[in-house]
């Protein structure tokens, strides 16, 4: 076990090589460059010269590129051109939101998309079958946009006043802030190291803050804004999983194994979830697997539409922005999270089919 | 005793003729405390001790204030600005290198915010999250990617907010803060989309402000490029365009077709003729002459960014290539460039067919329009016209306005005549608040200030298009970084609700009689959110930090403090480059 993680470790390495180098030449192949974008459009060309000259733009691009490989080597992803602040810091601030955001609607997708997936199965050729099929293609073919808007619309304007009123966007009400564990339990951090930039980061995860400091008002403050966006961000992936989880279920049902467990007796509730659902999970959790890299680095548009700071909206920004020492750092951080999970998804095979941990 | 006073008076006189020789020289030893900033200009400090050791360049007349300068030590910089200084302790002295009618107006731009010399000193140049001013709020916290929460001064020497805080939040998407709107999450919004004009207007909980937001979209030719060269063709475009479709039917209701280039609120802005009528025969005959009656093959440059003067570029781009199809028998290929591309490629005179592109003033005076574009610098319409640009450089150094007009007249005039550009509409914008906010409003110039704004709670929520890059916004040029500092940090002057001046930390500036050197007097008992007095020094500080490229506080945000170099016509001692 020890020797494939390490193994799938070190490949990672050319997989995040590759990631950088391509990231780093695609940003500055882009026509635009971020002196008018950051100075704006009124900009002198003598501006610009003094702005990227400060800035390093006026390097070789093999110069700029080694810097930054050297850099991010030594884990400095830069600093941000547009902010003027570390890019650790901004992910320090952006990256626990999506966490949350992502998690949650992970959390909806597997919750929703499996059960139904399950039932579309049982009840194979039927109307809930096609009913639930149905369901799950409006929900893969339905733009999150215009869902987000409709979900906001309705909760937030239509049962306005009402018990079942949620806030159209944001993390938390306007002015509410919650207080990091570190502060709630009295910790003295010396600002500035390592340890107290690990504990903002964790305690930038505020449902997590809020849950283990119990700051009850603010935690369901925080889950009443987090509804609309995570079920907006699962549709699609909890339609896929439910699709998935479908079609992989009635191919195991139609299994030896499972024809055998029913011949000795198996009473069927038994046979699904013991026999033909264990077997038949192995694709869900890839696409689970899948889904999740998507949700962690594709939340743009859900937190465009929510009004969430997270890492999708500081990307999408960045982006237009030409902050070149953002875009590499999330791309990279992002592409980290993806190669972690789908190294605990492949750890996940073997605990679900004994066969593959023995090859 | 007499003849003492008399022999003091003498050397004194005397010392100080010394100091001004030397000052003149640009040769100096600044002083006890003089902060060299370059070899032709100084930050030096003036005392209102007898000195016999330091030329100082201003003598205080307050007990123990020591007051301080920016010198540039002459104008061969190119820069409006000679000097700056401290001539007491609530006295400025803003003496140009020449006349300048628009100062006034342009000191009230948020940009020239005032902060304690100390806190500029403490964080080094860039309070970039912790601006301290004198305005109706404090910053109590910049909760990043989410929203800046302001507390109230209760010590604030204008209208005290009736709220106790005020929090800026941010939607990119305008569909997004209308929502918060309708949901009563929000109390106010900048720039709905004007397709939601008629559904706010329509809502009973709901208020449009309008916000008539100086500002033009254009259509520019550059002469250097053929068929452009010829005058006669770009006034049969001019004459075969039908502005007022364009208008109809893609701009919010209250926007108007220009009759001029400056919207004729601003003052001087509309002398001279109005703008041709659409009358295609005419064009036609014009392009006849012009030997191109059977019409010719261009391009429409334009970038998909949309601006209040452009609520729908592709739009407006495919009408026009549809009209100069039409009309003039004119083959246009649209090419949607890069925004910063586009805005380079424009500057500099680069694109050879007609580009599409607009422009929002920054303070309300008519050479914030013309100059800025018509200059003889500029090279964005091709070659320089001087029937337009010298006017215009008479003109803005003309001190009175009534005296101005007639060369605004000439130029305005002369901008029909050789259509370097054909102006198309002055674009209307508005806010949105919800319904049971007292004293909405959306101000044509400056910065919407909260502590007008009445919503009955103790919380007052207002949401604009994106956040703010930092809070020290004299390094800055985005409106809503500007937004965000207005709450906090005052200038000299402000914007009233109908686009005048007022004074703000000033009680008055006034000018000599060519409007080359203005004396401000400061409000006296001004306090700062960290509990210091306001004064002269302060304002010294605060532009020399932004005007003057070697003083050691010179760093800001991106370091370029861009409307700084661009409003005073280049920084002091800003560094030499290649390009």
């Amino acid at each position: 076990m020890l020797s494939f993680i390490t193994r799938r470790t070190l490949l990672a390495i050319p997989v995040l090589l590759g990631i950088m180098i391509v990231v780093f030449l695609l940003m500055r192949a882009i026509p635009g460059d971020p002196c008018t974008s950051m100075l704006g459009e009124r900009a002198t060309p003598e501006a610009c010269v003094e702005f990227n000259e400060a800035n390093g733009l006026n390097d070789p691009i093999y110069v700029q590129l080694g810097i930054y490989m050297k850099n991010v080597l030594t884990f400095n992803l830069g600093e941000s051109v547009r902010f003027s602040r570390p890019v650790t810091q901004l992910l320090i601030e952006r990256l626990p939101l999506t966490t949350e955001l992502a998690m949650s609607a992970l959390f909806i997708a597997v919750a929703g998309g499996v059960p139904l997936g399950i039932i579309a199965a049982r009840k194979h050729n039927t109307l809930i079958d096609s009913g639930t099929m149905a369901m799950a293609n409006i929900g893969v073919s339905m733009p999150v946009f215009w869902l987000g808007l409709m979900l906001a619309y309705f909760f937030a304007v239509v049962l306005r006043d009402t018990p079942f009123a949620l806030p159209p966007g944001g993390r938390l009400s306007a002015g509410v802030f919650p207080v990091p564990y570190y502060e709630a339990w009295g910790w003295n951090l010396t600002e500035g190291t390592f340890w107290a930039r690990f504990n903002e980061y964790i305690a930038n995860h505020y449902i997590f803050d809020t849950f283990i400091t119990a700051q009850w008002a603010i935690f369901w403050d925080l889950i009443r804004h987090m509804i609309l966006p995570a079920i907006a961000l699962a549709t699609i992936p909890l339609a896929i999983i439910a699709r998935i989880t479908r079609s992989s279920l009635l191919e195991a049902m139609n299994k030896d194994y499972v024809r055998t467990a029913r011949a000795k007796g198996a009473p069927e509730r038994r046979v699904v979830t013991r026999h033909a659902l264990r077997n038949s999970l192995l694709p869900v959790v890839t696409i689970i697997g899948l889904q999740m890299g998507l949700l962690l680095g594709g939340a743009v548009l859900t937190e465009t539409v929510f009004k969430l700071a997270g890492v999708g909206t500081a990307l999408f920004d960045a982006i237009i922005g030409r902050d070149y020492a953002v875009v590499q750092g999330f791309t990279v951080i992002i592409a980290a999270g993806y190669v972690i999970v789908n190294l605990l998804v492949d750890l996940s095979y073997g605990y679900l089919d004994p066969r593959i941990r023995v090859k | 005793m007499k003849r003492k006073s008399v022999w003091f008076a003498l050397l004194l006189a005397l010392a100080l003729v010394a100091s001004a020789c030397a000052g003149s020289s640009g040769d100096t030893d600044s002083g006890a405390t003089t902060t060299a900033a370059g070899a032709a200009t100084e930050t030096t400090v003036a005392t209102d001790t007898e000195t016999t050791e330091a030329p100082a360049t201003t003598v205080a007349p307050d007990a123990g204030f020591v007051g301080t300068s920016l010198e540039a030590g002459g104008c061969d910089y190119g820069g409006r600005v000679d000097s700056i200084t401290a001539i007491d302790e609530f006295t400025v002295d803003f003496t140009l290198c020449g006349p300048h009618p628009a100062f006034l107006a342009q000191i009230a731009f948020g940009v020239f915010g005032v902060q304690p010399a100390e806190h500029l000193e403490a964080t080094g140049g860039a309070p970039l999250d912790n601006p301290i001013g004198t305005g109706p709020y404090s910053l109590k916290e910049w909760v990043r990617g989410d929203s800046v929460v302001y507390a109230r001064n209760d010590a604030y020497y204008g209208q005290v907010a009736p709220h106790e805080t005020a929090v800026l939040k941010w939607a990119t998407e305008s569909a997004g803060r209308l929502i918060e709107l309708q949901s009563g999450n929000a109390d106010g919004m900048t720039f709905p989309s004007p397709e939601d004009f008629a559904t706010i207007d329509g809502d009973p909980n709901l208020v449009l402000l309008d916000k008539p937001e100086p500002n033009i979209f254009y259509m520019g030719f550059t002469n250097t490029f053929t068929p452009w060269d010829n005058v006669d063709v770009r006034t049969a475009v001019a004459l075969g365009i039908d502005r007022q479709r364009l208008v109809d039917t893609f701009y919010p209701p209250g926007s108007e077709t220009a009759s001029h280039f400056t919207p004729c609120s601003v003052e001087n802005g509309c002398e001279g003729d109005a703008w041709y009528d659409f009358d295609v025969e005419a064009a036609q005959a014009l392009l006849e002459g012009a030997g191109l009656g059977d019409g010719f093959e261009t391009k429409i440059y334009y970038r998909d960014v949309t601006r209040g003067y452009l609520p729908t570029p592709g739009n407006v781009a495919a009408d026009i290539q549809a009209q100069l199809k039409e009309n003039l028998n004119i083959t246009a290929e649209v090419i949607v460039m890069e925004s910063g591309e586009f805005i380079q490629a424009s500057s500099a005179g680069e694109l050879d067919g007609i580009h599409l592109l607009g422009w929002t003033g920054d303070y309300p005076h008519v050479t914030n329009f013309l100059d800025f574009h018509f200059a003889d610098t500029n090279l964005q319409f091709g070659d320089p016209i001087p029937e337009i640009y010298e006017p215009l450089k008479t003109a803005s150094q003309t001190a009175s306005a009534a005296e101005a007009a007639p060369l605004y007249v000439e130029a305005n005039n002369a901008i029909k005549e050789f259509v370097p550009m054909v102006p198309i509409a002055h674009a209307a914008s508005a806010f949105g608040a919800t319904a049971t906010v007292e004293g909405a409003y959306a101000p044509p110039w400056g910065q919407v200030m909260f502590n007008f704004w009445d919503n009955g709670t103790d919380t007052l929520v207002f949401m604009q298009g994106n956040e703010p890059i930092s809070l020290y916004c004299s390094d800055e040029t985005d409106g809503e970084s500007l937004r965000a500092c207005a709450q906090v940090v005052e200038a000299l002057y402000s914007y009233t609700n109908d686009g005048e001046v007022q004074p703000q930390l000033a009680t008055e500036c006034v000018p000599n009689a060519d409007l080359s050197q203005w004396t401000c007097s400061l409000q006296q008992g001004v306090v700062f959110h960290d509990g210091s007095s306001f004064d002269a020094n302060d304002v010294v500080a605060s532009f020399a930090a932004g005007l003057d490229a070697a003083n050691p506080l010179h760093v800001g945000n991106s370091g370029v403090f861009e409307y700084y170099d661009y409003l005073w016509n280049g920084l002091i001692n800003a560094p030499a480059t290649d390009g």
